[in-house]
């Protein structure tokens, strides 16, 4: 072959390949939801003039090409190759893998999103907790990246500031130090949450500043969850990286404890298999995002009440403090608004724990 | 509608090239132009109007220019001028000039708030160089409207240039010749001006980006930032025009060069002589020379030299800032002129100057407002007490210093040299082989950085 054949057949591939890509696309049928990311992918958007001249029909589009382009998962997989051996970028999407464990940039400190969670928190003292004998406790829950990023020369938080800017902010409330009860390997390697076999020492410290007895860990056997578990950073830095396992901590107490769903009025268990086969099997523990839940204790002996203000990490601690309280109530306020709690809860003598990711406070938009 | 997009490469071009192809000659401008608008009207419906608008004006001042004599004829020119410079003035800097003129006197006249057309000031400065060209005599003026109409509105330059002057496609326009050679030429110089955008011009804005939100910035990360911006607005920039100029050859026009690697030169004067060549050589031959050019006493050539930059800074966005980065470019030409040894710094000491002069001048050219490039100026040199070096500087310096390495060769001559050199000693034949599949994985990896939604930002859609 001479140069000049090899070139137009050279070209002809490329072009093919070109041809090839735009037509699957063209032709691809449309997926509803990614499993890895977690999220629904844009569909095409109906074509109005009125979306046209606008210019929401176009970007609606974009949306719709990038999330539906054929092999897309293969193809952000690729990116994510290129960019951390080729680059040599140190996280992908802001994700990054140090020890075996994927974890996410969590930096700057964000003062106006702490700023607006503490508002929050405030509102509801001053709604429901001032002049009550309610016992007040704040416990932060920190990111893997407290315990990773100085390893590998990562930026995190300023966690010294947002545990100042919160007990500066709420004088009333006793603060209850978790960092120290944990340690990296409390955590899910591919997720940010932390696992419930592991957290014990961190319930213990709980039940410790709160004045409960801590349960006795004998009581609980360790139930394997067979499902694997593909946590939310390895889809969103596209890693390859084993799926983690669910682990419940399980005992005659927790499986007679019943779990009330203010939305929707129906009771459940602690422990949801029917979440086996969600998008995040992470939802096992007390079904996942809710706004209003209440555990009812039958094997109680006392009559204390636990109101726990929390994010999805509370699902997971939430039972291990169950055994010192007739009800444990959760409340998120990500998905009820804080100024009409008074309509579920009477806040009188009990014990109320604010419990939060610094995660979640770094980014606290949705909470209401 | 972005180059570096989903919905350009995959479903834009593909169906437009094959149109074309399909097209008989006779329909391929129209085939060009309605695409073009179309293309256009993707981001900017609304203003799709003042596009066809300036196509019909500029194309009836052609004419009239063409058929007029004397005095009547410098008269529709200076028209066309003034209208060109009004509707820059409307849409690009009233606003500009009513808020500087309320901050000086404490007024309060209302701002306009227009959206700023995409591209404007490219095709309005292609309009006004096709009526001058023709009033010189310099250009026929085209009398097929959909041939002139291709002309201003052509997709592949129509955002961010080359600025293609009349003269430059004026036969391209009427008769092209559509081989296989310049499809063959067109794709790689697309694909490689892609790779640039998308791989690193995207990172090093993302870079750039994380500097601006950090709330602990150092000395380091000051230097970072301005590498790092000064890196991005090449690869962002010839990127574009790379893709622009693989797509013209694509469709048979040849687009005239716009980068000649820049950061190569070794005094101020030469880079500009590299530099959106096609802006410099416009103003060159639209302003600087019309004023009288360098053939007029030293303090007339000065401010020759001060108002074309000024343009020129003005040209590149409707703020101070922009306005003294240009001045600042004017004040290192006229030093170059008096000062010859400036221009003739050794080798290494050349080229340090030079990158020295330029990054300081993207920080200026890139802050939001005067104060900040104050401020960001001062943040280089450690001003205020500024630590050396912090936590985050020292990450993103290490997350990042393959690919500044990788932008810092890219942005030299030695990757292609090299190329060349291989070829010399492998023969043709293996680069054959290789370039298809090279550019084949450029064109995946590329896909996979936009299926994966990166920043993508176009810096030079704002002008």
């Amino acid at each position: 072959m001479n140069r000049n054949t090899i070139r137009k057949a050279g070209t002809v591939l490329l072009c093919g390949l070109w041809l090839a890509l735009s037509v699957t696309a063209w032709f691809h049928r449309p997926v509803e939801i990614s499993t890895s990311e977690r999220r629904k992918l844009a569909q095409l958007p109906p074509f109005q003039k009125s979306s046209f001249l606008n210019g929401s029909f176009s970007s609606a589009f974009e949306n719709y090409a990038a999330d539906q382009f054929p092999a897309r998962e293969a193809f952000r997989e690729i990116k994510s190759h290129f960019q951390r051996n080729i680059l040599g970028q140190m996280d992908n999407n802001g994700v990054y893998i140090q020890n075996g464990f994927a974890a996410k940039i969590e930096y700057p400190l964000n003062t106006a999103s702490v700023e607006h969670a503490i508002g929050r928190f405030q509102k509801i003292y001053r709604d429901n907790l001032e002049n009550t004998d309610c016992r007040m406790f704040f416990a932060l829950v920190p990111d893997k990246g407290y315990y990773l990023a100085p390893t590998g020369g990562y930026p995190r938080l300023d966690y010294t500031a947002m545990t100042h800017a919160i007990a500066e902010a709420l004088p009333t409330f006793d603060m209850i130090s978790l960092f120290g009860t944990l340690d990296i390997d409390d955590y899910y390697r591919t997720d940010p949450h932390w696992r419930q076999e592991c957290l014990l020492p961190a319930a213990d410290a709980i039940c410790k500043e709160i004045g409960i007895p801590p349960a006795s860990h004998q009581s609980y056997g360790k139930v394997p969850w067979d499902v694997p578990f593909y946590g939310v950073y390895r889809g969103q830095g596209a890693l390859s990286m084993a799926p983690d396992q669910i682990v419940t901590m399980e005992n005659s107490l927790l499986d007679a404890c019943r779990v009330y769903n203010y939305e929707t009025n129906q009771y459940t268990t602690i422990y949801d298999s029917s979440k086996k086969s969600s998008l995040d099997p992470y939802d096992i523990y007390l079904s996942g995002a809710s706004a209003l839940l209440r555990i009812e204790n039958p094997l109680s002996q006392n009559d204390r009440h636990l109101i726990l203000f929390r994010d999805s990490f509370g699902s997971s601690i939430a039972p291990l403090l169950v055994h010192g309280y007739k009800t444990v109530t959760l409340v998120d306020i990500r998905y009820i608004s804080s100024g009409i709690l008074d309509r579920f809860l009477t806040f009188s003598n009990q014990d109320v724990l604010f419990l939060y990711s610094t995660t979640v406070l770094n980014n606290s938009s949705a909470m209401k | 509608m972005l180059f570096s997009g989903i919905p350009f490469l995959f479903y834009f071009l593909p169906a437009v090239l094959i149109l074309y192809f399909l097209a008989p000659n006779s329909l391929k401008n129209t085939v060009l132009l309605l695409s073009s608008l179309i293309f256009y009207a993707w981001g900017e419906p609304k203003y799709v109007i003042l596009m066809v608008f300036s196509i019909l004006l500029y194309y009836a001042f052609g004419l009239l220019i063409a058929r007029s004599e004397g005095r009547c004829k410098k008269c529709w020119l200076i028209l066309s001028v003034i209208t060109g410079a009004a509707l820059l003035g409307i849409f690009k800097y009233c606003d500009f000039f009513l808020s500087s003129f309320n901050e000086a006197f404490g007024t309060s006249l209302p701002l306009l708030k227009l959206a700023l057309p995409i591209g404007i000031s490219f095709y309005t400065f292609q309009c006004i160089s096709y009526t001058v060209d023709i009033y010189r005599g310099d250009a026929k003026a085209q009398t097929d409207l959909v041939a002139f109409g291709t002309f201003v509105s052509i997709f592949p330059q129509l955002i961010a240039g080359p600025i293609v002057r009349y003269v430059d496609v004026e036969n391209d326009l009427i008769s092209r010749s559509h081989t296989f050679e310049n499809f063959a030429e067109g794709i790689p110089r697309f694909l490689t001006g892609l790779g640039k955008k998308v791989l690193l011009a995207n990172n090093l804005a993302l870079l750039v980006r994380t500097f601006r939100e950090s709330p602990a910035p150092s000395v380091v990360f000051y230097w970072l930032y301005a590498i790092a911006f000064t890196l991005h607005i090449y690869f962002d920039f010839s990127g574009y025009s790379d893709m622009a100029i693989g797509l013209g050859r694509i469709y048979g026009f040849h687009f005239p060069e716009n980068f000649n690697y820049p950061y190569v030169s070794r005094s101020i004067t030469e880079f500009w002589r590299r530099w959106h060549m096609t802006l410099s050589r416009w103003f060159r031959d639209y302003v600087y020379i019309p004023l009288g050019g360098n053939r007029v006493d030293f303090l007339r050539w000065v401010r020759n030299i001060f108002l074309v930059w000024m343009l020129t800074g003005l040209w590149h966005g409707a703020a101070w800032n922009f306005v003294l980065w240009g001045l600042l470019f004017a004040m290192m030409l006229v030093l170059e002129k008096r000062i010859p040894s400036l221009r003739a710094l050794p080798g290494f000491w050349g080229h340090i100057y030079v990158m020295f002069v330029v990054t300081l001048s993207f920080v200026l050219f890139n802050a939001d407002s005067l104060s900040q490039a104050v401020g960001d100026i001062r943040g280089l040199f450690g001003a205020g007490g500024l630590p050396f070096v912090n936590q985050a500087a020292l990450y993103y310096l290490r997350s990042n210093a393959v690919l500044l390495l990788l932008s810092a060769v890219g942005a030299t001559p030695g990757p292609r040299n090299l190329l060349l050199r291989f070829q010399k000693r492998m023969g043709g034949g293996v680069l054959e082989f290789l370039r298809p599949a090279a550019l084949a994985v450029l064109l995946l990896v590329c896909t996979a950085y936009l299926v994966d939604g990166s920043y993508n930002p176009f810096l030079y859609f704002r002008f």
